[in-house]
């Protein structure tokens, strides 16, 4: 429909009053980032999945812009551009228009968000029950009832990685590709079968390299094959990755047992208050069982916040397809008519703040609201 | 008898064997008024009118309901009508046309084999040099779609509207998704298929509205085209 009635906008507009005034009464300092971002840092920063829903537009000198498609980026791009200590901690909230083409029900293609970001904070785990908190009680002032929290945790996963013994170099990829499910079957297969039964098309060049320098050895393969040097990747940069799969052949292939845990690992859903000896049963190694305490914390932190986790759901393999979490994630949804519905998400994204030009990594944690959606689902 | 609009590709190699094919069913299409015309008709069926339209045009139209019926490239087809929309879908396969839409990469990247390896090379080219790889396609959407099922995110697309095989070269984009028949082209520019770089193996298709479908004469022609194909 084209456009909101005057009905439907004083609705809305009721309902996210409640909704910032419970944030503001927190501390958080309202502010209004910009509608209209250049294209470049949400692009490279997202990939092509957010671009391919964001509204990217040319101004008269060509330069790229696009419609904000999300206010995280946009609010971190206000902080580093009004503070001089980017690293000192600060505390916002912002409620506005956000844009992306649509591509599921109850998904307009412009939206209003209500959110808080919270940069620079020294509580760790109780400043991150407290966001959770924050987005409850907002959810309640808005009059929900009945909401779902479901809450992941990549510390957990990093830990169970950190002290398996493989290659750094693996664990990064695995990392890397925790987002997305099927890729990571698969690097998870590579990994756990010998390397040197492994031949592609590229398998000659790794042979080229053993026993010799490789920047020299790939230098030499190149004009052998006249093959020009074209793109910004240097014979520096692709001998590094030859030399690193020459180094894969003779590393031990990743231990069934180890793989036998990721994957029990990743199977792991229920209450958040039931997980932990499902957890200690995956591995009681000293990192992961530090990040089981850190885990439990949070349950504690949670309830000196006055909330039940016990009614909270816990699943290992939640948080895929966010891509710039860095420890806890989660979501809170409401039963609709067919599905349930998320209605708010939010997490842990320390280094974010740092890709966009902090000089340092800034810890930030900070939530989200689909107002629209959260609308929708009470009429 | 409803009249029926079947699009053939207007000019080059698409149209002479779409017109072969026609004339091996015993069909002769004839254009109305000069040669020029963009509208004629199937001689000896009534009922049938013929548009004469560029094979990209043929996808879009059909994807909006406006054509019965048209011969097009699989490539163009996919690209234009995204899956699970089953507004037109292929009925006859033509075995004429073929063209392969494929992944190519640079080939002084003596690392990369696979598309796994492109994630990878993304990444240490994001780190290293601070922008995402760019690929070079007039395939928007395949490119989206396959890269995304391959789990590879951190590039981006540039808009390529012709000589997308330069791209590398000419310092526009990092990799390209493009046609290749023979791959002379992709090896004359330096360029390598990875190995599970195949997308698409794409021919001339034949593609009827789903609502067309069942018409007498759709059903007819189809016959009649159909036992023209070559094997």
């Amino acid at each position: 429909m084209a456009g909101k009635t005057s009905l439907h906008r004083a609705a809305l507009e009721r309902q996210n009053a409640a909704i910032m005034a419970v944030f503001e009464r927190a501390g958080f300092d309202q502010i209004q980032p910009d509608i209209i971002q250049p294209a470049d840092i949400f692009l490279e920063r997202s990939g092509e999945d957010i671009r391919a829903r964001t509204f990217v537009f040319n101004d008269p000198a060509g330069n790229e812009l696009c419609l904000r498609p999300d206010l995280t980026v946009p609010a971190c791009r206000y902080h580093l551009s009004h503070t001089k200590k980017p690293e000192a901690e600060t505390k916002y909230c912002y409620l506005g228009p956000a844009f992306r083409f649509p591509d599921e029900l109850l998904s307009p293609q412009e939206f209003t968000q209500a959110g808080l970001e919270w940069f620079g904070d020294k509580a760790d785990i109780a400043a991150e029950a407290r966001v959770i908190k924050l987005a409850v009680s907002a959810l309640e002032a808005a009059g929900l009832t009945g909401l779902k929290v479901s809450l992941g945790d990549l510390g957990l996963f990093n830990a169970l990685l950190e002290d398996m013994p493989m290659p750094e170099r693996w664990r990064r990829r695995l990392r890397h590709q925790f987002w997305r499910p099927q890729a990571f079957r698969n690097l998870l297969d590579t990994f756990a079968k010998p390397a040197r039964n492994q031949r592609s098309s590229i398998s000659k060049n790794i042979d080229a390299l053993e026993d010799h320098d490789a920047v020299a050895e790939t230098s030499r393969l190149l004009a052998d094959e006249k093959l020009n040097l074209v793109t910004l990747r240097s014979v520096e940069d692709i001998a590094s990755r030859l030399a690193e799969k020459l180094a894969d052949r003779s590393e031990q292939p990743l231990a069934e047992t180890m793989v036998v845990a990721i994957e029990s690992y990743l199977k792991i859903s229920g209450p958040l208050t039931d997980m932990t000896s499902g957890l200690k049963a995956i591995s009681k190694t000293p990192r992961f069982l530090g990040a089981i305490a850190k885990f439990e914390q949070r349950i504690a932190a949670l309830e000196d916040q006055g909330l039940n986790p016990r009614r909270f759901h816990f699943s290992a393999d939640f948080g895929r397809e966010l891509e710039y979490y860095t420890g806890l994630v989660f979501q809170i949804e409401v039963e609709a008519r067919n599905a349930p519905l998320s209605v708010a998400g939010g997490g842990r994204y320390d280094s974010l703040l740092q890709d966009l030009g902090a000089v340092t990594s800034i810890p930030a944690v900070g939530c989200a609201i689909h107002t629209d959606r959260l609308l929708a689902v009470m009429l | 008898m409803t009249l029926l609009t079947v699009a053939i590709p207007s000019k080059g190699r698409l149209m002479e064997q779409a017109n072969e094919l026609f004339e091996r069913a015993g069909l002769k299409v004839e254009r109305y008024g000069t040669d020029r015309g963009y509208r004629g008709r199937l001689v000896g069926i009534d009922d049938i009118e013929v548009a004469f339209l560029s094979a990209s045009e043929i996808a879009s139209q059909l994807r909006d309901g406006k054509i019965d019926a048209g011969i097009t490239g699989e490539d163009l087809l996919r690209e234009t009508i995204a899956p699970g929309n089953d507004v037109a879908d292929v009925a006859l396969r033509l075995n004429f046309g073929p063209a392969d839409v494929v992944v190519a990469v640079p080939a002084c990247w003596l690392d990369v084999a696979v598309m796994a390896d492109l994630d990878d090379v993304a990444e240490q080219f994001y780190v290293l040099h601070g922008r995402r790889l760019r690929v070079a396609t007039k395939y928007l959407n395949i490119t989206r779609r396959f890269f995304a099922e391959k789990g590879i995110t951190g590039y981006r697309i540039v808009e390529s509207l012709g000589a997308t095989e330069g791209a590398p070269a000419t310092g526009t984009a990092e990799i390209i998704v493009d046609i290749t028949t023979s791959g002379a082209t992709l090896k004359a520019n330096q360029l390598r298929i990875l190995d599970d770089g195949l997308i698409l193996k794409s021919c001339a298709v034949f593609v009827v509205n789903k609502y067309s479908a069942q018409l007498e004469n759709m059903c007819n022609l189809l016959n009649m085209l159909g036992r023209a194909i070559v094997t």
